[in-house]
């Protein structure tokens, strides 16, 4: 079995340090390592309060331009994040894309899922500012699970003439299962339910945005309906169809960056072990406003405020809610080689936190430094 | 003497602004020769260039390709993509790692880019001069209608 190491000596040293393009073939390849420090509380399944440098990852994409308008590709991907990933190596996308013309396409296979702003490249960690996205809406823990599905998606854009700027679309749907490896499954193992094989369900929604004409400014809106059913030896897990809708706002001008997201996703899971049954509604309401500047071609600097609360719940309490002010910078050494570093201040306790890696109970309040390095091309 | 200096002045201002002015028209966008468009507008170049439209208003499929670095490269980015060659890059990475396209080819030298648009039907790209015997279409860019 290739382990998380192997991969990234692969990624380093396989041919030479760009991106290749052999008759007609792209080869790109990113690799990162993180550090994660945390005053309380041990975060993302990892010792954080230790200092923790189990957080890597890394991925290799081939892509093939077969004609005109058809392309095939995969990218596979590795990580590790504390307790959840390991060796095995994932595939991250593997599709087929063909392109009728620009207002008709379509992708099959193991496509990435278009949720709100992030949360189809939400692993590709060099390009974003961010050491860590906004976990309340893009759990680091589980994006495996989100990232894609297996099925298909229509996409394209459409002109609305002279200076209205396009509209462009998306619309999915497939099979999404849990990563067999990822925090929703170790959250289940934690309450005594361990899969032989991940539960899943079906999935479809879409998304449709407006870009404007000085492309400076995007907003949009996206649904996705997913169902999770799983039964393991102890019991069974099953999550009615749930509606997720987001809607967003970006703006991206010269040197300045801001973006701000509102997901509302109502969640109604039922749990069996044994005889025991467990109800455990949520509405989970969403947001985050985010903005960066480019000080200089080498650095650049931001902030954003992440919030979640649980409004089915006592959202007093510190394991309904989570909110995160987080500073952020991120230094790139060349075209290919960068650095982040990132403070952040987190209150309350809903996300990103496991029973297994904090026997002891949590502390409501926890400040965490995060740090990360990272190469692609 | 004040006078000359004053000339001097105006001389060297004078130069500074054709200076500019040459850096900021210095991109000429070329075409494969069989292209059927003589005109393209800003609007089309910067869909064409971050992946939002793979053909012109005519239906035919077109083949973007950019220099590697470059004044030529930072010019145009700025002029027509609006973006930095570090947005570039970044976006056409987040494009290819999300499995949504595919990268630009990037040449080295104008000379190579040039000899490729030549000879790759659709193909479309940017110079900083174009000298007879260029086999290249040189396009011309023209504002939107209102």
């Amino acid at each position: 079995m290739l382990s998380g190491t192997h991969l990234l000596v692969v990624l380093c040293l396989v041919s030479s340090l760009c991106a290749q393009d052999l008759e007609g073939i792209q080869i790109h390849r990113f690799a990162t390592q993180g550090f994660l420090f945390t005053s309380n509380n041990n975060y993302l399944s990892m010792r954080s309060s230790q200092g923790s440098l189990q957080w890597t990852d890394g991925g290799v994409s081939l892509v093939d331009s077969l004609s005109d308008h058809l392309r095939v590709g995969i990218q596979l991907h590795m990580y590790q994040l504390g307790d959840l990933g390991g060796p095995n190596i994932q595939v991250d996308w593997a599709s087929g894309d063909y392109r009728v013309n620009d207002h008709l396409g379509f992708r099959a296979g193991k496509v990435k899922t278009v949720t709100g702003l992030f949360n189809d490249s939400q692993d590709v960690d060099a390009v974003y500012l961010w050491t860590l996205l906004p976990q309340s809406m893009y759990p680091i823990d589980n994006k495996s699970f989100l990232l894609s599905h297996l099925g298909g998606e229509v996409y394209g854009d459409l002109r609305l003439g002279g200076r209205r700027g396009d509209m462009q679309y998306r619309a999915f749907a497939g099979q999404a299962n849990l990563d067999s490896t990822g925090g929703y499954v170790k959250q289940l193992a934690d309450l005594g339910l361990v899969f032989t094989n991940p539960p899943g369900g079906r999935t479809y929604g879409g998304d449709l945005r407006w870009v404007a004409p000085w492309n400076a400014f995007t907003m949009g809106s996206s649904a996705r309906v997913q169902a999770v059913d799983g039964t393991a030896p102890a019991g069974r897990l099953h999550v009615p169809p749930v509606v997720i809708t987001s809607h967003y706002v970006q703006f991206n001008h010269k040197k300045y960056y801001a973006a701000v997201e509102y997901r509302r996703e109502p969640i109604n899971p039922t749990i069996i072990i044994g005889q025991t049954v467990i109800h455990s509604p949520a509405d989970q309401h969403v947001w985050y406003v985010m903005g960066s500047y480019d000080i200089s071609k080498r650095l650049q600097l931001g902030s954003y405020y992440s919030h979640y609360i649980n409004a089915a719940a006592d959202s007093s309490l510190p394991n309904n809610y989570s909110k995160d002010w987080d500073l952020s910078g991120r230094w790139n050494f060349n075209d290919y080689f960068y650095a982040k570093l990132e403070g952040h201040f987190l209150h309350g306790t809903a996300l990103g936190y496991y029973t297994s890696t904090n026997p002891g109970g949590l502390q409501p309040r926890s400040n965490m430094l995060a740090a990360r390095i990272g190469f692609s091309f | 003497m004040r006078t000359l200096g004053k000339t001097r002045w105006l001389l060297l201002l004078l130069a500074l602004a054709a200076h500019r002015a040459a850096r900021a028209q210095d991109v000429i966008i070329v075409a494969n020769p069989e292209m059927r468009v003589s005109v393209i507008t800003p609007e089309d170049l910067r869909a064409i260039y971050t992946g939002a439209r793979s053909q012109l208003p005519d239906g035919s499929h077109v083949l973007p390709v950019t220099l590697k670095g470059g004044p030529a490269h930072e010019v145009f980015l700025m002029n027509y993509v609006k973006e930095t060659p570090d947005q570039f890059r970044t976006a056409w990475r987040k494009a290819v790692f999300t499995g949504q396209g595919a990268m630009p080819r990037a040449f080295e030298s104008e000379a190579a880019l040039l000899q490729f648009v030549a000879s790759t039907p659709g193909a479309l790209g940017y110079v900083s001069r174009v000298v007879p015997g260029d086999k290249v279409k040189p396009l011309s860019v023209l504002p939107p209608p209102h």
